[in-house]
């Protein structure tokens, strides 16, 4: 629960008077200065935003959605030129699309002491084709030089009433001054979400306004007209929201983030329901339950799983004289994986229908994961569709169809919940593709209603790692190596290399550890996804220990000690995301030479970080000629807070003190 | 003649494989490390007159596995003058058994994308298959009519790394003599290969190549694999006519058909320039001052539409606008220079830090991809990129260095090889005064100096911010841990071309403590970080494209209550590849260490045997970069 308040913010609502960005007249000053005072290091920054959103009535085509965009952005040098192009990614269907339309724009420079302003032409569009279904349009301001400001405006019209894009507040370059609005005529209703740290509040004002008709035609929108005229108006009244925000600072990429637009300052509008006076309102989305109860409805998810007869005879062959449900699951999981391919293309909606899909034996995700639902349901299984958003596409904010892009499955057997994805041949029971370990999914029933559910794995994907080591007198390694990989390390493993052949795997694994050479190689389980993945070799590496004279220095882990601590932040605003629980373990023996004796060793280190987020553990041993050395590092939660940041910081250094440290022998 | 045309029509049409789709046919030797095998790759390309020219393509390659997908892509390129009048492919599972065909219906298409341009028209015709098992086998084919006569496809017999060959024919046919092809082959020895030439038809037939791997240091794949070149000596393209034979040919035809009458600008602009050059006689200061203010005032955008991907915008309209690509913004400075009255000529090159020569005997319009300048000075070039806003006159860098390129001048075209920088051309030198506290904590000052491609490497620090610069430091002293610059400061000598940074750096547990004892590093701020790959067999030659020269020179004070117990020894190597110096003398009296080191690594191409002779010198020096003091706390009694 707690992670949820890390990234959503709730809006609150000021009834005082809107603030309103002016352009004012481009001025020397402006044009001279040399770097953002407020952040030195941007490229560029947004001196002004102004973007309006509203709603149009056309009598042929009925309400349109209008955004428009004014932007003056200031160039303070050449990293910053790329704001200098402006790229909207638009969508067309049958007929209808968006489209970039009154372009204006200025560039202007200081030259010889005098301003000078460059127009654009609003011909000057590019228009590219990137799928059936989307274009990207472009345009680039002329006589772009380091210390230009930029001024341009232009209206996108979209047929698409229901639908209003995710506005962000917030760029890669900071903001001085923005404003937008969203004015909504009362038939649509629309829930809102705000992301990003940043704390939004809009002033909400109404007005009313009308629609006036010219012939007695009844609008294809179902607004009622009134008989027997040639002139007929409608008074409506127009809801606006409007947002004031000043000094947005830029947003800043950090490490171990999944995906920097869940951080992103912005707003989300969702269509609830329409409603036209004298008809009754359509539902589109309030609750989850009635957002779940739509996708359920769409034919092409619940359908797919009810509709299960054309699978009756395989199933039953698949489970023929199983008893145990687990079994059963498995059975049908794994015959749903071998015979199904994943084509590439995401989305939780069926594209092709199970059945056509079952016959092809290929499909979208909906298609293999609803088919892989319909077949555990006809063999009696507890089985549900799960609705997941995938980690590049964000966090689902609050109700909303789009919020989702990716189904698995799920099986209840008691209290147990079992999750599964057969788009990728190296899932399994309970691991699914580390693209789905995305904060919370909804598992759907078969009334449509649903609840929610942690995608965050509980345990810990582990990599164990066993080693016997022979240290010689001149520094040179030889030994023996067994790496086991759980979980998501064993599922990353497959994937990366089972389709590689040997000699270049093991080529790769040599030049990563300086030039190792590897002999006796072998790995189980590449294939029989229920076990880890275990490698074994026999290895000898050159120059792992410093010979000074008579005595040898070397850090007991050799190749594989950490050295670099990847948070280097002094502070983080948000938070860690390994995507699961992880360990690594390592148990280390080394043989030292004969005729050397230990004269210091490394001190043991126990560090655990509170509420069990994460520990390290260092034991080094000496028995006989025989040191060994045990090191655990561990961080039991997908997911860490960025309170919780100094912590993990301090523990990565202190793990890297320890296992950078030496041990020291001397000739006896 | 007609009967003639009518048959061959018949057999590129009805053409037939009588072959076994079946994977278990192909032969053992070529599934080694190949990730596809091309069953059969042809080609027959058909030039019916200088304007008019059809070609079919079949392939029928059976993937391996997923790595092998992007040779069974099915998908071809078009544009304005060209069609694709038909294609279509058949999919079949690993016994020859069809699974699924695709018609030319169940294609999309979509812009082409090339991942730098603002826009391109070129658009892309393509169907994603979603392969359902491996091995799978696609037969893809594709008919094609275009009256770009002057872009005849050329012919890898190998379409790319880990790919192996069954069968590849290429054909081309043409009307009569005159249209009679010319034909570079490459790197076809050793292959097995059958030639034909009728009276108006020219076949090429290999069988039974195997695949080849990539490798560290290898030489390019164009320059192992074994290709086809085809140009016709009477070609149109985009709609324009030419014969070329030579490069000065094809010079004559650039100038006359591309270049020209594109140089004109604004009187206002005219003497813009020449106020910018005002009381200076030199033309290469002259030249220096246009290029400067070009760097200045544009930048470079790409927009490619019909012959505008071989042709400038002209000078007229980047002035507007004040961006282009790379031939409109080298028209463009050519344009002013012309203005002031500065010599230069329009060039054509190869880019990219592999360096890639024209070809002498083949003049060809597609073996360049970029356009720079050149101004002639004192009966020597100097090159200039323009669309860079931040190299120095003069200095190219690794983009366009030490390759043939040509000249287009008015009758006199010619290739010319632009400036190297080999060797200890290409200087880095790297000097420190630093403390050694008692704690292992490491503070002072460093300082680089970069010439040559060094230089390339190090001056775009200048144009980057506070904090990419300070995690710049941490990745390239990677090897430094707790790295924190303090300060820092640049000095860019755009003129002799030296980039000088400055820096105040502090590293805490720089040092590593054992017990009673401080190990540290001698050589933190120049190590050799990373070894060439170590192969079980190394199968190709090596190439050392430019070599470099490393100095470094460290004082490093060491802290009070320790004595030394160990430092490193000195070291000379010398060799064929290069030449490693190091030396670690104690300054007396001043409890401080001087190490310095001189490391040379000299261009050439090598044979593959002595691969394992270059890794060793590697080795070596990694090793005694990584040498370690040994300090012990002074035994106090």
């Amino acid at each position: 629960m707690k992670v949820n308040h890390l990234i959503i913010l709730i809006l609150m609502v000021n009834l005082g008077l809107a603030q309103e960005v002016k352009f004012e007249k481009v001025s020397k000053e402006m044009l001279e200065e040399k770097f953002y005072v407020k952040d030195s290091s941007a490229s560029a920054v947004v001196l002004a935003r102004k973007v309006r959103i509203y709603y149009d009535y056309k009598q042929k085509s009925g309400f349109q959605v209008i955004r428009s965009v004014k932007e003056r952005i200031k160039i303070y040098n050449k990293s910053g030129f790329g704001y200098a192009t402006i790229k909207e990614r638009l969508y067309k269907g049958s007929g209808a699309k968006e489209s970039i339309g009154s372009l204006k724009g200025n560039t202007y420079n200081l030259e010889n002491g005098q301003i000078v302003k460059s127009k654009i032409k609003g011909s000057e569009i590019f228009v590219s084709s990137l799928s059936k279904y989307r274009n990207e349009e472009k345009f680039t301001m002329p006589n772009v030089k380091e210390g230009s400001i930029l001024e341009y405006e232009y209206r996108i019209t979209s047929p698409y009433a229901y639908y209003i894009d995710e506005i962000p507040f917030q760029y890669y370059i900071p903001i001085q001054e923005e404003e937008v609005s969203v004015s909504i005529p009362e038939y649509f209703n629309f829930k809102t979400a705000v992301r990003g740290y940043l704390p939004v509040s809009p002033v909400i004002s109404s007005k009313s306004a009308k629609i006036s008709f010219t012939s007695k035609s009844r609008a294809n929108q179902g607004l009622p007209v009134s008989e027997g005229n040639n002139s007929n108006t409608m008074y409506y009244t127009i809801n606006t929201s409007t947002f004031y925000m000043k000094d947005v600072p830029a947003l800043q990429r950090e490490l171990y983030v999944n995906n920097m637009n869940n951080y992103r300052s912005a707003i989300k509008y969702e269509l609830q329901f329409v409603k036209y006076p004298n008809s009754p309102p359509e539902e589109y989305a309030t609750t989850w339950e009635k957002v779940i109860k739509k996708i359920y409805k769409n034919q092409n998810f619940g359908n797919q799983i009810e509709a299960t007869r054309f699978l009756r005879e395989d199933v039953q062959s698949i489970i023929n004289g199983m008893v145990d449900n687990q079994q059963k699951t498995k059975a049908i999981f794994q015959h749903v994986q071998n015979r199904m391919s994943w084509n590439g293309i995401y989305g939780k909606y069926s594209n092709k229908g199970v059945k056509n899909a079952y016959k092809d034996k290929t499909g979208n995700v909906g298609d293999i994961n609803l088919l892989l639902v319909a077949m555990l349901k006809e063999a009696g299984l507890n089985a549900n569709p799960v609705l997941v958003s995938t980690r590049n596409h964000g966090v689902p904010l609050f109700p909303t169809r789009e919020g989702f892009n990716y189904v698995v499955a799920s099986v209840e057997e008691g209290d147990q919940i079992i999750l599964l994805d057969a788009c990728n041949k190296y899932t399994n029971v309970n691991l699914l593709p580390t693209k789905a370990l995305n904060w919370f999914g909804r598992v759907v029933y078969e009334d449509g209603a649903s609840e929610k559910i942690s995608m965050f794995p509980k345990t810990n994907s582990k990599q164990m790692s066993m080693m016997n080591v022979n240290l010689k007198p001149n520094g040179d390694i030889d030994g023996k190596l067994r790496k086991n990989y759980t979980g998501q390390n064993a599922y990353l493993y497959r994937n990366s290399y089972n389709q590689i052949d040997q000699e270049s795997y093991l080529e790769k694994v040599e030049n990563d550890h300086g030039g190792m050479e590897i002999s006796n190689y072998a790995v189980k389980n590449k294939t029989d996804l229920s076990k880890p993945i275990v490698e074994s070799y026999d290895f000898y590496l050159e120059s792992q220990a410093e010979v000074i004279n008579d005595k040898i220095y070397f850090s007991p882990m050799f190749f594989d000690t950490e050295k670099e601590n990847p948070f280097k932040l002094d502070k983080r605003d948000y938070p860690i995301d390994f995507a699961h629980p992880w360990q690594r373990r390592y148990i280390v023996n080394i043989a030292i030479p004969d005729g050397y004796e230990v004269i210091s060793l490394p001190e043991n280190l126990i560090m655990t970080l509170p509420e069990n987020l994460g520990a390290f553990s260092y034991k080094l041993g000496k028995r006989g000629n025989t040191l060994q050395l045990k090191t655990d590092i561990q961080f039991n939660t997908a997911i860490i807070a960025p309170q919780d940041y100094a912590g993990v910081k301090e523990l990565y250094k202190k793990m890297i003190e320890k296992e950078t440290e030496k041990v020291v022998l001397s000739k006896i | 003649m007609r009967f003639l045309t009518f048959s061959l029509l018949l057999l590129s049409i009805h053409f037939s494989f009588s072959q076994d789709f079946n994977f278990s046919a192909i032969p053992k030797e070529l599934l080694n490390n190949s990730n596809a095998v091309y069953r059969w790759d042809e080609i027959a390309v058909k030039v019916n007159s200088i304007d008019k020219m059809e070609y079919t393509i079949k392939k029928v390659v059976t993937v391996l596995n997923k790595h092998g997908n992007r040779h069974a892509y099915l998908g071809k390129y078009f544009d304005e003058q060209t069609k694709i009048t038909n294609i279509g492919a058949v999919i079949y599972d690993s016994f020859g058994n069809k699974i699924d065909q695709i018609k030319k219906n169940d294609f999309s298409t979509r812009s082409a994308v090339d991942g730098f341009s603002l826009y391109l028209d070129d658009k892309l015709m393509y169907y994603n298959y979603t392969p359902i098992q491996y091995p799978y086998t696609i037969e893809f084919e594709c008919q094609i009519e275009t009256s770009d006569t002057g872009a005849v496809p050329q012919w890898y017999f190998l379409s790319g790394y880990l790919t192996s060959v069954e069968y590849s024919k290429y054909t081309i046919t043409y009307p009569s003599k005159k249209f009679r092809p010319n034909i570079k082959e490459k790197n076809l020895d050793g292959f097995e290969l059958l030639k034909t030439e009728k009276f108006n038809n020219i076949t090429y037939e290999a069988r039974n190549i195997q695949s080849i791997k990539k490798e560290e240091l290898c030489p390019s794949f164009n320059e192992i694999a074994p290709i086809l070149s085809v140009r016709l000596p009477e070609f149109s393209f985009k709609g324009i006519q030419a014969k070329v034979n030579s490069w000065k040919e094809m010079g004559d035809w650039i100038n006359e058909e591309l270049l020209k009458g594109r140089l004109e600008l604004s009187q206002g602009t005219v003497e813009t320039a020449k106020s910018l050059v005002r009381d200076i006689d030199d033309d290469l200061e002259k030249a220096k001052i246009i290029y400067s203010y070009v760097q200045d005032n544009t930048r470079y955008i790409s927009v490619q539409v019909g012959i505008g991907g071989f042709q400038p915008i002209s000078a007229i309209e980047v002035d507007k606008v004040k961006y282009g690509d790379c031939k409109g913004l080298s028209n463009y400075t050519r344009a002013l220079l012309s203005a002031v009255e500065v010599e230069s000529y329009y060039v054509h090159v190869e880019a990219g830090d592999e360096k890639i020569d024209f070809e002498d005997d083949f003049p060809d319009l597609l073996q360049g991809n970029h356009a720079i300048v050149a101004i002639p000075y004192k009966g020597q070039y100097y090159w200039i990129d323009c669309t860079s806003q931040v190299h120095p006159f003069g200095f190219l860098g690794d983009f366009t260095d030490g390759r043939k390129v040509l000249v287009v001048k008015p009758n006199e075209s010619e290739l010319v090889t632009t400036t190297s920088y080999l060797n200890s051309e290409n200087l880095k030198r790297t000097s420190a005064k630093v403390n050694l506290d008692s704690l292992g904590g490491l503070e002072g000052t460093v300082s680089v100096q970069t010439q040559g491609i060094k230089y390339d490497q190090h001056f775009y620090l200048e144009g980057k911010t506070k904090k990419q610069v300070a995690d710049y430091y941490k990745n390239y002293w990677g090897n430094v841990n707790n790295l924190q610059l303090e300060s820092y400061s640049f000095e860019n000598d755009r003129d002799s071309i030296v980039f000088k940074e400055k820096l105040n750096i502090e590293a805490s547990n720089y040092a590593n403590k054992s017990g009673e004892r401080l190990l540290f590093g001698i050589n933190p701020f120049n190590k050799n970080r990373s070894l060439p790959k170590r192969y079980r067999k190394r199968n190709s030659p090596f190439v050392i494209q430019r070599g470099f020269l490393d100095e470094a020179e460290f004082e490093i004070k060491l802290p009070e209550g320790f004595d030394i117990e160990a430092i490193p020894q000195s070291l000379h190597i010398e060799n064929e590849f290069g030449t490693y110096k190091v030396s670690v003398e104690e300054l007396e009296n001043a409890n401080t260490l001087l190490y310095k080191r001189y490391f040379l690594v000299k261009h050439g191409k090598f044979p593959k045997e002595k691969y394992k002779t270059y890794r060793e010198f590697q080795k070596e020096v990694l090793k005694m970069d990584n040498a370690q003091v040994v300090l012990v706390k002074t035994k106090t009694n």
